[in-house]
């Protein structure tokens, strides 16, 4: 059977009148659970299980790969809303959505995220269909010397989402790597930064810290503004003008590619894919300072990128049996219960599963958009709260997600402690973005590095000696070089044109210390 | 006309006698046998994350007893995750003597105590039942040299170096052990193992699967897919005796190396359970691993039946904590506490 006859087959199954009915159910569901901060997809398809259970396995499937995907858009409309990301694949999608919502723009930023997220779930979706068996291929040929040198890739994002002062963007970052190493060492079960308390021996969780430093600052910057009226007004219409969907059209696709391929790695997962989709964007914009402002750009990319890994992730589950994030495992677990066993076989023993799953996506994405595009004028009625009500609201949103994640009230405490960090920084003038960054990679680039190191005998060659690796790290270095360089250049003719004052000074300090 | 309504009086005064009797009963905590029986809600702590393996088995476990209707009271799984189980068992140690809370387990309540990240041990509470177990194997590529597990250990022996094994789970815990305890009884030295923890078996198999490590050691089931579609060969299972998840792979038993490691599964309850109240729980674990329900959920997870009792898994339990004390102490982990 080629693939095409393969597909229509698949469609024969995704269409049955009870799958179509599982996928709403789940898209839908999905949607309003991944709003909710601290419920991302990997609760939401835990929630579902218990209904899944007793279910055909196809229907179950698809209806739990509705709730995946419909989790994870879900997840943007509070990161743009409200700035307090639901699901940690959103956050990216907060650094220009937010701004556009505060400048009156919130439909538009969210009839963007759900159209970005439509492509970025049908890109992944045709690849997947078309490549999936060779993907095996790249998803095994990742091993933790070609991981290292991914995040260096992915860290070297820090350059763009610096902002103005790279030195403070630095210090933020160094200061998210520092808070990725808390808990047991994952090599050598020593207890790191723990001070003895049991709550931090499985690390900081992800989610609270985003909240903190986004949501909850946001909050105290606004008490402490005392600022009347709304977060920005009326509410435009959704209506992108040509020249937007211009803009966004081949952003998306950027992001959607570039998303699917990291979500089919094992680990890297959504987070990771928005974050480098993000970055990428900025990068290739002529129009970079404007990012972090509200370009649409800046949602389009991330958006396409979450939801292409969301699918990709579907790759190394379906063809190797191994799940690539938190979420793809959870997923497995319910297939097993429903007596499917993912992996290399699957395709020729259950090609029903693997057809209906793939078809069912095409038929979710489109879900997804019709229900969401006629509900955005209703989301973003939260931005008519008045503020009197819409910062408890707020709070209330931070405090139970990150309560629902682990029912102890020690994160809640942690939650506060980093709303303050988040809000003393914001003063300084040292940006947040980085330090999400410097958590989400740090931690996988120091494991990865130090698995690396325990494979090769502690020969730091290893990294150089592979191919993927060796060109993955050459070309964060070319990422690096071209903005540092520009910076220098600035430096210099700027220095230059004070007289040679700043050489001096240095010469000065260096005098002091002898 | 008069009549009638008494009648009902009467008889309505009778059915709350015997209400209020059984709800004495009740609260006196004595059924009908004279053995007690619950007064609230269970709660079934998996001191995990949703998803893990022991939220897995708490939720069957749940399913089948609501299900078959085994239970008077609700069954609630509650998630108390954190410090590799740390957090959920000093959640349960808190309350010494409230029979309504237990917990689902397996070896991190062995190990986890041993490598010091604990403040409780499998002593400070009451063991209900063993209820399922599963067996580990040790794996490589398709077209690896190694033909079995003894031509493994000839290479550790011969070049540490050249050889590095992955595995699901951290240094000293359940994947380490079962390596490191089949290498010690085959004769090497599992000090000198280049074990190369991964999160979780899925990844430790890609990662072998890809070239970037030599073997693996993970679950049967997880394995398996691998196995079936000739990426991936077994050299050996750590079970006693062969079994039906890999009828074709020689047990290290029989490969002459005397050493078995299973990843059991099973109830434990605080520390200060009174007899009846063990009973009562024995007796109920003891009829749902019977179910149909429970049999079938379990084998498309990959489990076996492996039931024992409370008394049987205490002594088990003690067992497999001095076995992994030792194992522990000889690849250096070791911070036994007492």
């Amino acid at each position: 059977m080629d693939t095409l006859s393969q597909l229509g087959y698949g469609f024969g199954i995704a269409l049955a009148p009870e799958n179509l009915v599982f996928v709403f159910i789940g898209v839908l569901a999905g949607t309003i659970i991944g709003i909710l901060p601290g419920l991302g997809p990997m609760s939401a398809i835990a929630l579902m299980i218990p209904i899944a259970y007793g279910m055909d396995p196809t229907t179950a499937i698809i209806m739990l790969a509705g709730v995946y995907y419909g989790a994870i858009f879900g997840g943007s409309t509070s990161s743009i809303l409200l700035n307090a990301p639901g699901v940690a694949g959103t956050v990216a999608t907060s650094f220009d959505g937010y701004p556009m919502a505060r400048k009156g723009q919130a439909g538009k930023a969210l009839a963007i995220a759900a159209i970005a997220s439509f492509i970025g779930g049908t890109v992944g979706v045709v690849l997947l269909m078309l490549i999936a068996p060779q993907l095996a291929r790249l998803a095994v040929s990742f091993g933790p010397a070609e991981y290292f040198a991914l995040m260096i890739l992915g860290l070297t994002a820090v350059v763009s989402l610096a902002g103005n002062n790279l030195t403070k963007g630095l210090i933020s970052a160094v200061a998210g790597v520092i808070i990725a190493l808390v808990g047991i060492d994952s090599q050598t079960a020593v207890l790191r930064f723990t001070f003895d308390l049991p709550e931090l021996y499985e690390g900081v969780e992800f989610l609270i810290v985003a909240l903190g430093v986004f949501a909850l600052a946001e909050v105290f910057t606004m008490l402490v503004r005392r600022s009347a009226g709304g977060a920005g007004g009326a509410v435009t219409s959704l209506r992108l003008s040509r020249r937007e969907l211009g803009q966004m059209g081949p952003a998306a696709g950027r992001g959607s590619v570039l998303g699917f391929f990291t979500g089919v790695l094992p680990g890297a997962g959504a987070t990771v894919a928005s974050f480098l989709g993000y970055s990428a964007e900025k990068r290739l914009a002529k129009d970079q300072d404007t990012f972090g402002k509200g370009n649409i750009k800046g949602v389009a990319a991330p958006e396409a990128a979450n939801n292409g890994a969301a699918v990709g992730s579907f790759v190394p589950l379906l063809t190797l049996g191994v799940p690539g994030s938190g979420t793809t495992a959870i997923l497995l677990g319910a297939l097993l219960v429903l007596g499917v066993q993912p992996g290399p076989m699957m395709l020729t023993e259950r090609p029903e599963v693997f057809w209906g799953v793939v078809a069912s996506m095409y038929v979710g994405n489109i879900v997804l958009l019709v229900l969401n595009l006629p509900l955005i004028p209703l989301f973003a009625k939260v931005l008519k709260t008045p503020k009197a009500l819409l910062i408890p609201l707020v709070v209330v949103f931070c405090v139970v997600g990150v309560y629902g994640l682990s029912f102890s009230v020690f994160d809640l405490w942690l939650l506060l402690g980093f709303g303050v960090l988040g809000y003393l920084m914001r003063q300084n003038g040292f940006p947040a973005a980085p330090l999400i960054l410097g958590l989400i990679l740090g931690g996988l680039m120091e494991q990865s590095m130090r698995r690396a190191l325990q494979i090769s005998n502690g020969d730091w060659s290893i990294f150089l000696t592979k191919p993927i690796s060796a060109a993955l790290l050459a070309l964060a270095v070319l990422s690096l070089a071209g903005p540092l360089i520009g910076m220098v250049r600035r430096h210099r003719s700027a220095a230059s044109s004070k007289v040679t004052g700043g050489d001096n000074g240095g010469g000065g300090v260096e005098k002091q210390r002898r | 006309m008069f009549r009638a309504p008494r009648l009902i009086t009467t008889a309505a005064a009778g059915a709350s006698v015997v209400l209020l009797s059984t709800a004495c009963g009740g609260s006196g905590g004595q059924n009908a046998d004279g053995g007690w029986s619950p007064e609230r809600p269970i709660e079934l702590i998996a001191p995990a994350e949703t998803g893990g393996g022991w939220d897995t088995l708490a939720r069957t476990t749940s399913r089948v007893l609501e299900e078959e209707e085994m239970v008077d009271q609700n069954l609630q799984v509650e998630n108390k995750p954190g410090g590799g189980g740390a957090i959920g068992w000093a959640h349960v140690a808190n309350t010494p003597d409230d029979p309504h809370k237990l917990f689902v387990t397996s070896p991190p309540i062995i190990l986890v105590p041993l490598s010091g990240n604990s403040d409780h041990t499998h002593e400070d509470f009451t063991p209900i039942a063993a209820l399922a177990t599963e067996y580990m194997a040790y794996v490589v590529p398709e077209d690896s040299p190694l033909e079995s597990f003894e031509d493994l250990v000839e290479q550790v022996e011969e070049d540490p170096e050249s050889i590095s094994i992955a595995g699901g789970s951290g240094p000293g815990s359940m994947d380490h052990v079962a390596l490191a305890g089949a290498v010690k009884a085959a004769g090497g030295d599992p000090k000198e193992l280049n074990y190369v923890p991964h999160d979780g078996g899925g990844e430790a198999l890609t990662s072998m699967v890809g070239g970037h490590v030599d073997a693996a050691v993970t679950g049967i089931s997880e394995a398996a897919g691998m196995v079936e579609s000739d990426d991936a060969r077994m050299l050996a299972t750590s079970a006693p005796e062969p079994t039906d998840a890999a009828p074709d792979t020689p047990t290290l038993q029989e490969e002459g190396i005397d050493f078995d490691f299973d990843i059991w599964r099973g109830v434990m309850g605080p520390g200060e359970m009174t007899e009846g109240q063990v009973a009562y729980y024995e007796r109920l674990f003891a009829d749902m691993v019977e179910q149909d329900s429970w049999k079938e959920e379990t084998g498309n997870l990959g489990w076996e039946q492996s039931y024992m009792d409370s008394e049987e898994f205490g002594t088990f339990l003690d067992e497999a904590h001095a076995e992994s004390g030792e194992i522990l102490d000889e690849v250096g982990l070791g911070t036994e506490q007492g």
